[in-house]
């Protein structure tokens, strides 16, 4: 067979509808997965900025100044500096979202670029654990309860350390696919 | 643009050119048909309003189309619905699945080819010329020619071997 009457072959299936469309399903399905989509996108920048500024407050609140745990302080101006940096990061997020064409190679970049973005906020994350460990270990030093507070940030710190990673490991793995079809793409120039 | 146009639209485009979504449907996925026309809509759907008319529906939709197919993994499926499958309800629901033992052989055969090499022998065999192959796909004029000429090739070669042996 010759690529012409492969051809024929392949728009000959013009004429016969394949399949029937149930609409409404089609409609609902969208619209719930659209929900998601919109979720998803965000809801992760959207989580870490609201729970550094949330603690951030708390920790304010304590009035760290009259009680004289420097530590407290410090704990909370790092928190508020971490929600500067996120919110500046998502920003240009989505400003750098609007740079990529429509093609398949510009919707492959855009993604590649989406993930690497997620990577970078995972291994933030899992730095920024360090620094805060340190300060609220000092905190628990100066207020005599170090045993404690340890004891809490070892877990919750442990938690939060694996979620992050397990994260970045997707992320990682998604990215190499999508690397993998871009180079294929490249390829034979 | 208010929902109520979007999806006027959507219906529109689904009207008339459904046929495009149905053969990248098949060309990418052998069992979950259901899933990828989903994920697909889903792409068209959220394009509706950066649609600039720069360029044919039909070619829009081979974009989103080609560009959602490319990048879905099965798996996806896990985090997006989680859905007993008992609940699902099937989108699409098969008229007349074509007998027609050369389209089945082509399709098998672009089946067989990754996925970047079935997306050009898909715009290939639309009809769209190289010029807009390279729009579509973000590559060089040349890169597309000489993709195209190898897998021409490869499937005219079996082609023969279909033809004398049969499947």
């Amino acid at each position: 067979m010759e690529f012409d009457e492969m051809k024929k072959v392949w728009d000959a299936q013009n004429n016969q509808p394949v399949y029937n469309i149930d609409e409404k399903a089609l409609l609902d399905r969208i619209q719930s997965k659209m929900d998601i989509v919109l979720r998803a996108t965000s809801i992760s920048e959207w989580c870490l900025i609201l729970i550094n500024l949330i603690v951030g407050i708390v920790l304010l609140n304590r009035d760290p100044f009259r009680s004289g745990n420097i530590f407290l302080s410090i704990e909370a101006g790092w928190m508020f500096l971490v929600v500067v940096y996120l919110a500046i990061n998502r920003s240009r997020r989505i400003k750098a979202s609007r740079q990529f064409d429509r093609s398949v190679r510009g919707d492959l970049d855009h993604s590649i670029s989406l993930l690497d973005y997620q990577m970078r906020i995972s291994q933030i994350v899992s730095w920024n654990l360090l620094p805060l460990g340190l300060i609220m270990i000092g905190a628990g030093w100066e207020s005599g309860k170090l045993w404690k507070v340890s004891l809490v940030i070892l877990i919750s710190f442990s938690l939060a350390l694996y979620v992050t990673r397990a994260g970045y490991r997707s992320n990682k793995k998604r990215k190499r696919i999508l690397l993998e079809l871009k180079e294929k793409l490249d390829a034979d120039i | 643009m208010t929902e109520k146009q979007r999806q006027e639209i959507l219906e529109e485009w689904l009207r008339l050119h459904k046929g495009i979504i149905f053969k990248i449907v098949r060309a990418y996925t052998i069992s979950d048909h259901d899933d990828l026309f989903q994920e697909i809509m889903v792409q068209v759907w959220r394009s509706i309003p950066s649609f600039r008319k720069e360029c044919a529906v039909s070619t829009w939709l081979y974009r989103i189309a080609l560009n959602t197919a490319i990048r879905w993994v099965k798996k996806e499926k896990k985090h997006s619905d989680t859905r007993s499958l008992d609940q699902v309800q099937h989108l699409l629901q098969e008229d007349t699945l074509t007998n027609e033992e050369r389209l089945n052989w082509l399709y098998t055969e672009i089946h067989k080819l990754d996925k970047i090499d079935r997306s050009l022998v898909l715009l290939l065999l639309e009809g769209f010329s190289y010029k807009e192959m390279s729009a579509i796909l973000g590559i060089g004029e040349s890169n597309v020619g000489v993709k195209i000429n190898r897998i021409k090739k490869q499937l005219i070669a079996k082609s023969k071997k279909f033809d004398t042996d049969g499947i």
